[in-house]
């Protein structure tokens, strides 16, 4: 009977792990929720009195946007696209909300590609959110279904090329070296360079309907995809927390994807210098860091029109987005072209 | 007074013979709406399925009836990366069948282990205290395992084998989790097969000088070898179709590996990821997913016939 009680003492131990683990490691697995509460945390102060007071007076001096009342715009505002953008919008919607907007946002992080698929051929949504432009193809089925898009550049990445902090062998790849890692040429990290170790390159991409994965299939190896869909050891996800979790967990690892999310874990990731350049605020702003790429929102005027909220939203957004850009870690766009989005919400709304 | 009164009756009835008896069923109405909801319940289960397999029939007819895809091509491969057109199904599959078989490496043992300490050494305390924890562990949601294997067993494995023997995402974290996920479904399957074993067969045992683990093993046990076997099929087909401990824990990209420290991607792990919101309706990657859904049916379909035909053919039967 001792034993017995011995035995079921160690079920519940065990037990008590398996429930114990979950909730400590959650914070790095599921953060879906994360950049919605902490931003939130941080930013209410600080975003209702400040930017309120000085930003909106200033937009108006500059002849820009007109000012919104945020508790007057009634109704939902539906949104989907790139993962990349989804922290961002998620902290500029938990600002709206934190201004009293008693509407629901819905912010779905599911990829450029599949953003657009439900923008511009399902209709079902009032926002695209896409880390890459718009694509000819696309741009068609919007029209097709009586939707121009407009475009909205709300601010800019630097797409992380990072490793495991306990890698001791990259600080630094020229861009042919990266191609060559995540092309099926090279099998161990040695085939790229015999000073680097004879290990297996364990990669680590987004998945193939990302905006961040065409992008870097554009950039880096020359549009062709394949190279990098035949590699060995290859992971795919559209969740970059899966990334972020497989490049910790090995020195041999390598993955890429929005700066934002190298930003937050930055104790256990490592971003390389590219060709010598670091990601950071002035190789970004000097256009000199070469994976730098500009962040957007699509909508289309009679969206806008139609649903108020949705322009209100928008509005919102562009005037407010660089208060919090930086703390969810991306660049802020140029003064530019913010303007030049701004004059984009303008003709829309036909003033 | 009502009590001698309907006495009273009922003598009365008793004492006149000659009346006639209706023997014509009486037509009940609430009877027969019973009988009809029930036997809806009954239809609904069935449609369901047949409804079920006409979509999987379906989208996949138009998987493989478009241009890149060939039935030679999808079984004849071993590469499984939709956007490039290469629709090799295998990598899928070992996948699977390696977190399988490592489930059940830890199942069978452990299940079979504790439904024979259940129905033929535990006392009815030990029984009713340990059955309800077992109970408990098959309650568990599956999500938790999920984090359980990724975050508990794999960092195990890791600082047994070395960190770089054991990728972070692997096949075998994902099986040994899943392995204890099946176990309580096993047991208490088994536990049945072997508490239906007479007892007249052990007390025959014992009269013939056998111990007690001899009676279990020798006798019991192959007795109850049908029941055992569709425990063990049960157990199989509920490894194959598992899904979030492998989306989980196994990795996200698919691999044609036979090493259970690499990452590999299910059949189950593959449809999660790739159905998590980022597909085009009408793209060849979304009707994908339904060749690899008919794939599991058909793979977890033959098995549970398999396990009713075992049952049948090697029943023991006792009176």
């Amino acid at each position: 009977m001792r034993r017995f009680s011995v035995l079921s003492v160690i079920v519940l131990v065990v037990l008590a792990l398996a429930v114990g683990c979950s909730p400590a490691v959650s914070p790095t697995v599921a953060p879906t929720a994360e950049p919605t509460t902490a931003p939130q945390a941080t930013e209410a102060p600080q975003a209702t009195e400040a930017p309120q007071a000085t930003e909106a007076p200033q937009a108006t001096a500059e002849g820009a946007l007109p000012e919104v009342n945020v508790l007057e715009v009634k109704g939902d505002i539906i949104s989907a696209g790139s993962s990349t953008v989804f922290p961002l919008s998620e902290a500029v919607a938990a600002m709206f909300r934190d201004e009293g907007y008693s509407g629901n946002i819905t912010i779905d992080s599911i990829g450029s590609g599949a953003g657009f698929e439900r923008f511009c051929t399902a209709g079902e949504t009032d926002i695209a959110n896409a880390s890459r432009p718009i694509k000819d193809k696309e741009a068609e089925a919007c029209r097709a279904i009586d939707r121009e898009p407009i475009e909205f550049r709300v601010g800019t990445d630097a797409l992380a090329v990072v490793v495991s902090s306990q890698n001791t062998f990259l600080t630094d790849v020229t861009m042919e070296e990266l191609a060559q890692i995540f092309s099926s040429t090279a099998v161990k990290w040695s085939d790229v360079n015999p000073d680097w170790p004879n290990e297996n390159i364990l990669r680590f991409s987004p998945g193939t309907d990302s905006g961040t994965f065409d992008y870097f299939v554009e950039e880096v190896l020359g549009k062709e995809k394949q190279l990098l869909l035949d590699a060995q050891n290859l992971q795919l996800s559209e969740d970059d927390n899966v990334l972020v979790q497989g490049v910790e967990g090995s020195p041999y690892a390598i993955g890429y994807f929005g700066y934002a999310y190298y930003t937050e874990n930055q104790g256990a990731l490592k971003a390389l210098a590219i060709d010598g350049v670091a990601p950071n605020k002035e190789s970004v702003d000097g256009g000199t860091y070469p994976l730098a790429r500009p962040l957007f929102l699509y909508s289309t005027a009679e969206i806008m029109k139609a649903k108020p909220q949705v322009a209100a939203f928008l509005n919102y957004y562009l005037t407010n987005v660089n208060t919090v850009i930086g703390e969810v870690g991306y660049f802020a766009a140029s003064e530019e072209v913010l303007a030049a989005s701004k004059q984009a919400w303008l003709d829309a709304m036909g003033n | 007074m009502y009590i001698p009164s309907y006495r009273a009756a009922i003598s009365a009835e008793y004492a006149k013979p000659t009346t006639a008896v209706k023997l014509k069923k009486k037509v009940r109405i609430s009877e027969s709406v019973i009988q009809t909801l029930l036997f809806l319940c009954g239809a609904i289960s069935v449609l369901i399925t047949l409804g079920i397999v006409v979509v999987l029939g379906r989208e996949s007819l138009l998987f493989f009836a478009s241009e890149e895809v060939t039935l030679a091509k999808f079984l004849g491969t071993f590469k499984w990366q939709p956007a490039i057109g290469e629709f090799g199904i295998w990598p899928l599959v070992n996948a699977t069948l390696m977190t399988t078989v490592i489930a059940m490496l830890v199942a069978i043992p452990l299940g079979l282990g504790v439904a024979i300490f259940l129905s033929e050494y535990a006392t009815p305390k030990q029984r009713s205290t340990l059955k309800p924890i077992l109970e408990v562990l098959a309650g568990i949601p599956t999500v938790v395992y999920g984090y359980f294997a990724l975050t508990f067993m794999t960092p195990l494995l890791r600082s047994i084998f070395g960190q770089n023997m054991v990728e972070v995402y692997n096949t075998a974290s994902a099986g040994l989790v899943m392995g204890i996920l099946i176990l309580p479904l096993v047991s208490s399957m088994a536990e049945d097969a072997l508490a239906a074993v007479p007892n007249s067969l052990r007390e025959a045992s014992y009269a013939m000088g056998a111990t007690k683990l001899e009676t279990a093993v020798s006798v019991v046990v192959p007795a109850a070898i049908s029941g055992l076997a569709a425990a063990v099929i049960i157990g199989v087909s509920r490894a194959i179709g598992e899904t979030m401990i492998v989306a989980l824990a196994a990795g996200a990209g698919p691999a044609f590996t036979f090493n259970p420290f690499k990452a590999a991607e299910t059949m189950t792990g593959h449809i999660v990821r790739i159905s998590g919101g980022d597909l085009s309706y009408d793209s060849l990657d979304y009707n994908s997913i339904f060749a690899i859904g008919l794939m599991l049916f058909l793979l977890t379909l033959s098995l549970n016939l398999l396990s009713r035909r075992i049952v049948k053919r090697f029943r023991e039967v006792y009176e």
